[in-house]
């Protein structure tokens, strides 16, 4: 059977898109309960998180999906170790399925920066573009270190045992500088490239759906179908692309993300100048 | 045997002429005594713990009373019948006395956050809405490091953390109430720590955004101005 543009290229199993959900919903909830309570002074503050039940109650559901996020992070540790392919360590780990960062995703960036400017051929990308690594790794780093500092604030009495009280207000500054770094990453970087790009517009559903459209993928991941071609795996990854219902509910979920991350951007960045400092 | 009726009669009219006036003069005249003083903290948010089993209400009110009786005075806070002199300020150790306010003229009746300003900045009074009393506790404000003072390290987490954090160790009350915004310059020297941490993690967000930013608005400028895929070019072929 020969691919026909019409068909979807499989890039997602369930399991990775279920990881994803539960972070997309996860995240928006941390965002909102956060930048309410950090804009607890403005009314703005006070109606995000009276959805939540007001500022306590906020205090209380942040806690508990920030554990469930780093209980989540922990399964999919485990579910990592069961996709390496320790037979082939270490080379496995820098093959092109993989996400592990290599030096020729530096020469990538160089060459798509230069494609931006006019100057350079746009890169061959293979299955996952440089952007997409850090993405991946960017979440690693957040939760390590927003989860970390959230778990010493969390327990206080058993963090203070191991540390002074003082290192309390540092874990709560790094907890916040890089919770408003996450949050600026995800709703404007990450959502322009998901859905304000032109070839994504007005929504990249392969995060929910499962596959990319296969014309799309042939000019974005050149290197990643070519080498398919040549290996004969293509076959085995065509499926059809969803469409429908499901394609419906897919956009409406994946747009009213947006509109929310929109909306808690927005709103945090008109009540920090109205907030004590 | 005077009538029920007559009774009754009598009641009212003694209602009407001596009570009715009596609670009129009364609610007139007790609007001009001066019942309020000023409020510490004015937002309206929510005040933490503000009932205790103890008092009811919990103190509402961080000035000291506008009078006080000349006979009846609360044993070690009078002061003589001129207590300030010029020198007084100059001459004590102000982190160790039992009042703290010793000789600090112009006290009396003004809200802590006149003078204090700085510390009325923190998450325990600007969003736990906590009074300064319920840490600072009532007159004299002892100051921090006074050997009895209920606020001196040596025993900070258990006479006042510990009423709202139970559990709370020495170390745990090694928190900075008072913390300094880290984004200020003095901060390097009051609070090194927080201020390092604070300015090597707005670092990589800055450098993070500085080479994000530009890249995806760039990159979803070209977009615009590539032709569509499927056809004859792409993203290779339309320089
Ligand atoms: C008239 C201005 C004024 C008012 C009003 C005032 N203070 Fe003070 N306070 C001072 C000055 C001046 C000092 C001594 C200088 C210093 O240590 O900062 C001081 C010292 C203190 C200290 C001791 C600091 C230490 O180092 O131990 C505490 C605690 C304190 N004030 C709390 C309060 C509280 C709580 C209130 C409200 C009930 C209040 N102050 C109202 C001026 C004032
Ligand atoms: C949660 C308890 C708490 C509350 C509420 C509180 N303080 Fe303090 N205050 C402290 C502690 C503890 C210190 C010792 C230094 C530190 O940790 O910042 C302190 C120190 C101070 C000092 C000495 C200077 C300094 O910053 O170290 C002053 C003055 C002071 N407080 C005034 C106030 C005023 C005015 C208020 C009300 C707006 C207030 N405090 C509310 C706990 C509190
Ligand atoms: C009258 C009650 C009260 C007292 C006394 C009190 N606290 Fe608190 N504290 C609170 C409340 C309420 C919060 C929650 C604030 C919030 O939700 O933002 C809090 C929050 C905290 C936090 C978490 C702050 C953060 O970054 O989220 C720390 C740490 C803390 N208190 C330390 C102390 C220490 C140390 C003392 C003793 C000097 C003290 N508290 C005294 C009521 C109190």
């Amino acid at each position: 059977m020969v691919p026909t543009n019409s068909q979807g290229i499989f890039r997602f199993t369930l399991v990775q898109r279920l990881f994803h959900a539960f972070l997309l919903v996860s995240f928006l909830i941390q965002a909102a309960t956060g930048l309410g309570r950090m804009t607890m002074e403005t009314g703005w503050g006070r109606g995000v998180l009276s959805i939540f039940g007001g500022y306590d109650a906020s205090r209380d559901v942040h806690i508990f999906v920030g554990r469930l996020m780093l209980v989540v992070l922990l399964i999919h540790i485990i579910y990592l170790m069961t996709k390496v392919d320790w037979k082939h360590l270490p080379k496995s780990l820098w093959s092109q399925d993989s996400l592990v960062p290599r030096p020729a995703d530096v020469r990538q960036f160089f060459q798509h920066l230069g494609w931006m400017l006019g100057m350079r051929k746009y890169p061959e990308f293979d299955r996952w573009g440089y952007w997409e690594k850090f993405d991946y790794w960017a979440v690693f780093w957040g939760m390590v270190v927003i989860g970390g500092t959230g778990l010493l604030m969390t327990y206080p009495f058993w963090s203070t045992g191991f540390m002074p009280g003082w290192g309390l207000n540092v874990a709560f500054w790094v907890h916040r500088i890089e919770a408003i770094l996450a949050i600026a990453h995800v709703f404007i970087i990450h959502f322009f490239i998901a859905h304000l790009r032109r070839s994504s517009f007005p929504m990249d559903r392969a995060m929910f759906s499962g596959n990319a459209g296969l014309s799309l993928t042939r000019h974005e991941r050149s290197a990643w179908v070519e080498r398919l071609e040549a290996d004969g795996g293509m076959n085995a990854l065509m499926v059809p692309q969803d469409a429908g219902i499901v394609k419906t509910v897919h956009f409406v979920v994946g747009c009213t993300a947006v509109v929310i991350g929109l909306y808690l951007l927005i709103g945090a960045a008109i009540s920090v100048f109205q907030i004590t400092w | 045997m005077i009538p029920e009726e007559i009774m009754r009669q009598r009641e009212q009219k003694h209602f009407r002429q001596v009570l009715l006036p009596l609670l009129l003069v009364g609610t007139f005249g007790a609007s001009f005594l001066n019942v309020h003083a000023q409020e510490e903290v004015a937002s309206a948010i929510r005040r933490y713990k503000d009932r205790e089993a103890s008092t009811g209400y919990y103190e509402a009110y961080e000035v000291r009373p506008q009078r006080s009786m000349p006979l009846v005075q609360i044993p070690g806070v009078q002061r003589g019948l001129f207590p300030y002199s010029p020198t007084s300020a100059q001459t004590r150790i102000r982190t160790r006395l039992t009042d703290s306010h010793l000789g600090i003229k112009f006290y009396n009746g003004r809200r802590c956050v006149d003078c204090h300003p700085e510390q009325a900045r923190d998450i325990h009074t600007i969003r736990a809405n906590l009074t300064c009393r319920q840490c600072h506790g009532g007159e004299p404000i002892a100051s921090n490091e006074h050997y009895f003072s209920p606020m001196n390290p040596i025993r900070r987490h258990a006479y006042i953390c510990a009423k709202c954090h139970p559990g709370a160790s020495a170390s745990y009350a090694a928190y900075i109430i008072h913390e300094p915004n880290p984004a200020l310059a003095g901060t390097l020297k009051s609070f090194p720590v927080l201020a390092w941490a604070f300015w090597i993690m707005v670092a990589i967000a800055v450098g993070t955004f500085v080479l994000f930013l530009p890249h995806t608005l760039l990159w979803g400028i070209r977009e615009i101005f590539m032709k569509k895929h499927g056809e004859a070019g792409n993203h290779g072929t339309d320089k």
